[in-house]
């Protein structure tokens, strides 16, 4: 998976992300470009595709000063506009295909944008403060263009980007997929969990969602943290990514180029010698054998956090250990991490009692790829739009290209009055609502909204009345939402 | 180019097969107006009345696209009264025009808007606003409607307060309002629906609101950014910024754009932009176009001059009047032998060299133009799109509108030949009720005026116009009415055939004030017939009781409307949506449409029930609510 197919195939998508507060003198252009893929585009397209851009930020801001641009619908493209921090913005160009030329998902990818985006923050803190921190900009470039670059290979499909398009209408970026487990066992979902829970499922766990728990390479133990023997041959593929951004920015960090770190590098992680994940993205302590503990920023108070990854069989348990509690770095977390083990588990066993319990008794509870299939039903639930839980894809696709369509729409739909409804003065942004649509191809495409729960459903096999659909999502609400969509 | 040369290229560039060959002079004319406009246009400072002064001057007949002949009945016309009337005393009784007789008065719309503009503060005085005042009824209840239309976003800030406070109060008066403001404004920034027509080399052409001529710099804006797009080998449709959306339509050399924050859907939206195309193309033809060939700087605001009219009361209807979104007209409902009798009468006339011959009447407070009856010649239709942009263009000219006076007036249907003008000859029976017949020959005018006191004595004789007038009185069908259907009679009894004075319909409507709506919650429905292209709506009765209420039932019927009619997957079968505001119940057929909304908290069962009795009654009844048989419209 080398980052030159990315660069390639990219005729069907856009990227750029640029900073209004730079460049806005004649001649200086270029400066405000922090990002751009492919970068191997001409400066003078790059700047057409901002330069709208910015046009339209401006003009929209006439009319309606306190949401500028969000998207430009033109017959071939859209572009999906995202403020990711003020006055800095992400846009995303994307050519539609044949088939659903109707149907961009507009909110999905503008989720992916928000999604690179808190994953950067994440690792690197905000856009802004790095550009405070070196006002020429080479910092900023040299993070985003690797990091970004990384991300997009995620969506390679072949040589192709797969983006987000109607087929993905019955799932939700940017939530948690949470098991069914005890109230007093599940967490308050956060930005920060939805952000680590990504990043834990993008690249903890590659292989678990595909291949089920049997493989899990990165587990293996090595003796040096520079040494990935095992997966060295898949993941050369820096140099490539490396190239872009050093073709781009040569003059300004040639020197600090070796120092960039890849949050997202693939297959970098492996077992340490202290049995927690390890990665040598973050580099080696000196003179020590000790990988470098990663840093993340929590999103509301940046504060600087430890990431601690400790994995066992199908279980992944994240740590975060605040940095400023740590007094003498890598040595004092090791001793952390120590208690921890010591703590919750007995290190004489290959995993401690405790751990394996949970282990058991979730992977008892679950029921693998299939667990949360509904015979009959495909559908989404979302809860306060932060988890979710929904039909495995591989049954989403067994159903018909027109009821997928049909249900791209009625999110949009769905979407719409949700915005309008929280745009009103209205306190309350819950909107109640409910839409039973009997497609040309006789399937029924269903949308719920209550008290901040979103449930969409697609039933093919329904009979012909409304009713019995409407007694379908009733059984469905009663069994597994404990009757918030029920009418009664 | 001599008229001629350009008459004769009209007549060959023509693409439309549908147009039976024309007389050289309706051809002639058409081009003839455009050709003069290009001549003005180039010398740069040509005001709209010198433009007009060189059309007299050049005495070449019916020189003036928006120019309206207007011909008395009496023959004479106080020149005082013409001078209010028309402004400048531009008229003059014709002795050139193909029309000319004595009695001709040449109506120049354009100066009627200057004076509006002049004194908005009292438009009794105007020829415009005085004429509405006298249907002072409908005005006065279209008053929170328009209010809100026009309304702008958010009140409450200093400038936005001052602008908004007088609106809330003032009528819905035809024409443009706010000319003061440009895109400088807060108040104008603030408008909740911005339509806009400008040339491809950005100059301004039509404004909602706000002063075309300073708003010359937005305009070249909005030209930047479709051309930019273009030039990148796309083409925009729209951008969206929160709660607003900016809507992109091109038309060869004229772009439209509307900026809206209605939550109107973007194929509402685009819908609208074409009927506003459409509306221009119905006063000028699309051969404007080859004045954009020849010259791309081409001024043609001198030819829509004094239409700004027109264009608003269309934008306006497009908050009220379910025709602009369902692309059918409706009915006056008519007892059958009534409805039979007129059509008769029609079709005499429209063997006799007619193309269409159009029996109208503007039904009630607030609601759409309704047809009586209506034929085409041989195997000519109309589309109900051109039906409505020719309703609303005679409706809102005050030219048309003066009782027992006769107009004739070059038209383009742009459904029918979007290339070639028709000729309208309109005439008032009384205030509501009018008659259009149009032609392709621009020297008809005393046939059809024969033609016309042919068809109003048989009118007469048969009582047509006062079945009309009770018709009027009575109102549509009542989903109270429905309850009454199931309950006691079960059948083909409808409102429509019960007489006018019977006890019993009296009685119940009484009970179901106090009640809501009809049974199981309906309190209302809209039904469409897609063989006739007709659509028949229930009247607006309890709780929906105020235009607020009504415009925003009619949005979310709109809503739903695109939503079933979902371009590429549509249309689906069935819908039931229910928010805080109604339950809606929609269900398209091959043959039918019904859109139903009923009390948020009705019953799923009892509603699809009540449904399927509204279907029925609207067929039992069809012989009334529709115009059937003999039906031109075999697309």
């Amino acid at each position: 998976m080398g980052m030159a197919s990315v660069n390639t195939a990219s005729e069907g998508m856009q990227l750029c992300i640029f900073d209004l507060r730079r460049g806005q003198q004649e001649g200086q252009e270029l400066d405000k470009i922090l990002f751009f893929f492919p970068a191997d585009l001409p400066f003078a397209t790059q700047l057409s595709v901002i330069g709208l851009s910015e046009g339209l930020i401006t003009f929209t801001r006439i009319f309606s000063p306190d949401a500028a641009c969000e998207v430009i619908e033109a017959e071939r493209h859209s572009h999906v506009f995202f403020e990711a921090e003020s006055d800095i913005w992400m846009v995303m160009v994307v050519e539609k295909s044949k088939e659903s030329k109707a149907a961009c998902q507009v909110d999905a990818l503008r989720k992916v944008l928000k999604e690179v985006h808190s994953l950067f923050v994440l690792f690197h803190g905000t856009m802004r403060s790095m550009l405070e921190k070196e006002t020429s900009g080479g910092l900023i470039r040299s993070h985003l263009y690797p990091f970004i670059t990384d991300y997009l290979s995620d969506f390679l499909i072949g040589k192709k980007l797969q983006l987000p398009s109607f087929h993905d209408c019955l799932m939700e970026r940017g939530t948690v997929q949470m098991l069914t487990v005890g109230r007093e066992a599940a967490i308050e979902v956060q930005d920060d969990t939805i952000s680590l829970f990504t990043y834990a499922v993008l690249r903890l766990t590659p292989h678990a969602l595909s291949s089920g728990a049997t493989s899990w390479s990165y587990l293996q133990r090595t003796n040096a943290g520079s040494q990935v023997p095992a997966l060295s041959t898949i993941t050369n593929s820096g140099s490539v990514s490396d190239n872009i951004y050093r073709s781009r920015d040569t003059s300004l960090d040639q020197d600090n180029n070796c120092q960039v770190k890849r949050p997202l590098h693939h297959n970098r992680w492996f077992r340490g010698n202290d049995g927690f994940l390890a990665s040598d993205i973050w580099g080696a302590d000196n003179g020590s054998q000790t990988s470098v503990t990663p840093i993340v920023y929590l999103q509301l108070t940046e504060e600087r956090m430890y990431l601690c990854a400790y994995q066992y069989k199908s279980l992944t348990i994240i740590l975060l250990v605040p940095v400023s509690s740590i007094l003498n770095g890598e040595q004092g977390l090791s001793l952390v991490k120590q208690q921890v083990l010591e703590n919750v588990c007995v290190l004489s066993v290959p995993a401690s009692l405790k751990m394996l319990r949970v282990e058991e008794k979730l992977s008892k509870g679950w029921g693998g790829e299939n667990a949360y299939h509904v015979s009959g039903y495909r559908y989404l639930l979302v809860d306060d739009e932060r988890v979710s839980r929904a039909s495995p894809p591989a049954k989403v696709m067994t159903l018909a290209k027109d009821s997928l369509l049909a249900m791209s729409k009625l999110r949009e739909e769905v979407n719409l009055e949700k915005k309008a409804k929280c745009s009103s003065s209205e306190v309350n942004c819950d909107k109640e609502l409910e839409i039973c649509v009997r497609a040309k191809n006789g399937a029924w495409v269903i949308a719920r909204t209550s008290r901040g729960k979103e449930l969409y459903m697609v039933l093919e096999k329904a009979s012909e009345t409304l009713l019995y659909a409407s007694d379908a999502v009733e059984k469905f609400s009663n069994r597994y939402c404990s009757g918030v969509f029920s009418l009664d | 180019m001599s008229s001629s040369d350009s008459s004769s290229s009209s007549a060959s560039d023509d693409p439309n097969p549908k147009l039976k060959p024309q007389p050289l002079e309706s051809q002639f004319q058409s081009s003839l107006t455009l050709e003069d406009s290009d001549g003005v246009a180039r010398t740069d400072d040509a005001s709209v009345a010198e433009q007009q002064q060189e059309q007299q001057d050049e005495g070449s007949g019916n020189g003036s696209v928006d120019g309206v002949v207007n011909v008395e009945d009496n023959g004479h016309r106080d020149s005082s009264d013409r001078e209010e009337g028309i402004g400048s005393g531009e008229a003059r009784d014709g002795d050139g025009g193909s029309g000319g007789g004595g009695g001709v008065v040449w109506r120049r719309a354009n100066s009627e808007v200057e004076l509006e503009v002049e004194a908005p503060a009292s438009p009794s005085s105007s020829g415009y606003a005085g004429g509405r005042g006298s249907s002072g009824a409908s005005s006065a209840s279209r008053a929170d409607d328009a209010s809100e239309e026009d309304e702008i976003e958010v009140v409450g800030n200093d400038d936005g307060g001052a602008v908004g406070a007088p609106d809330s109060q003032a009528e819905w008066t035809p024409g443009k309002r706010h000319v003061d403001e440009d895109d400088a404004s807060i108040s104008w920034r603030k408008r909740k629906k911005h339509f806009f027509i400008l040339s491809n080399s950005g100059k301004p052409i039509y404004s909602r609101y706000g002063d075309e001529h300073k708003l010359a710099g937005f305009s070249a804006t909005l030209q930047a950014i479709i051309s930019f797009v273009e030039n990148g080998g796309d083409r925009v449709k729209y951008v969206k910024a929160g709660m607003h959306q900016v809507v992109f339509l091109v038309k060869g050399p004229i772009y439209l754009v509307c900026i809206s924050c209605t939550e109107e859907p973007f194929e509402s939206l685009v819908a609208q932009l074409e009927l506003v195309y459409g509306q221009m193309i119905l006063i000028l033809t699309k051969s404007l176009n080859r004045c954009f060939e020849k010259n791309p700087k081409f001024d043609m605001t001198p030819l829509l001059g004094g239409t700004d009219v027109v264009f608003s009361a269309l934008i306006h209807s497009f908050s009220w009047n379910p025709a602009a979104f369902l692309h059918a007209y409706a009915c006056l409902p008519l007892p059958y032998a009534t409805r039979q009798a007129a059509g008769a009468i029609l079709q005499d006339v429209a063997d006799s060299g007619v193309l269409f011959a159009l029996l109208m009447c503007k039904h009630r407070v607030g609601t759409s133009l309704k047809v009586i009856s209506l034929v085409g010649a041989q195997k000519a239709s109309l589309h109900p799109d051109d039906m409505l942009l020719l309703g609303n263009f005679i409706m809102s000219s005050e030219s048309f509108r003066q009782v027992t006076s006769e107009s004739f007036s070059p038209i383009c249907l742009p459904r029918y030949n979007p290339m070639a003008f028709l000729h309208a000859y309109v005439h008032y029976f009384d205030a509501d009720t009018y008659l259009i017949l149009l032609t392709t020959r621009s020297d008809a005018f005393y046939h059809l005026k024969d033609c016309r006191i042919r068809i109003e004595t048989v009118l007469l004789k048969s009582n047509v116009l006062s079945e009309v007038q009770r018709s009027t009185l009575d109102g549509g069908m009542r989903v109270e009415d429905l309850s009454v259907d199931l309950q006691q009679h079960t059948g083909s009894t409808s409102r429509v055939e019960d007489k006018p004075h019977t006890e019993t319909p009296e009685r119940i409507r009484e009970s179901s004030l106090v009640g809501l709506g009809g049974p199981a919650g309906l309190w209302h429905f809209l039904y469409r017939s897609v063989y006739l292209d007709q659509y028949v709506s229930s009247e607006f009765s309890s709780p929906i009781n105020t235009h607020r209420q009504q415009k925003r039932l009619y949005r979310a019927y709109q809503k739903l409307y695109v939503s079933m009619h979902s371009k590429g997957i549509g249309p689906h079968k069935t819908q039931f949506r229910r928010d805080e505001n109604y339950v809606l119940l929609c269900w398209v057929t091959p043959d039918f449409e019904l859109y139903a909304a009923f009390d948020p908290l009705a019953d799923k069962a009892l509603a699809i029930k009540t449904c399927n009795k509204v279907c029925q009654w609207v067929k039992d009844v069809e012989n009334e609510i529709f115009l059937l048989g003999a039906s031109p419209f075999s697309w």
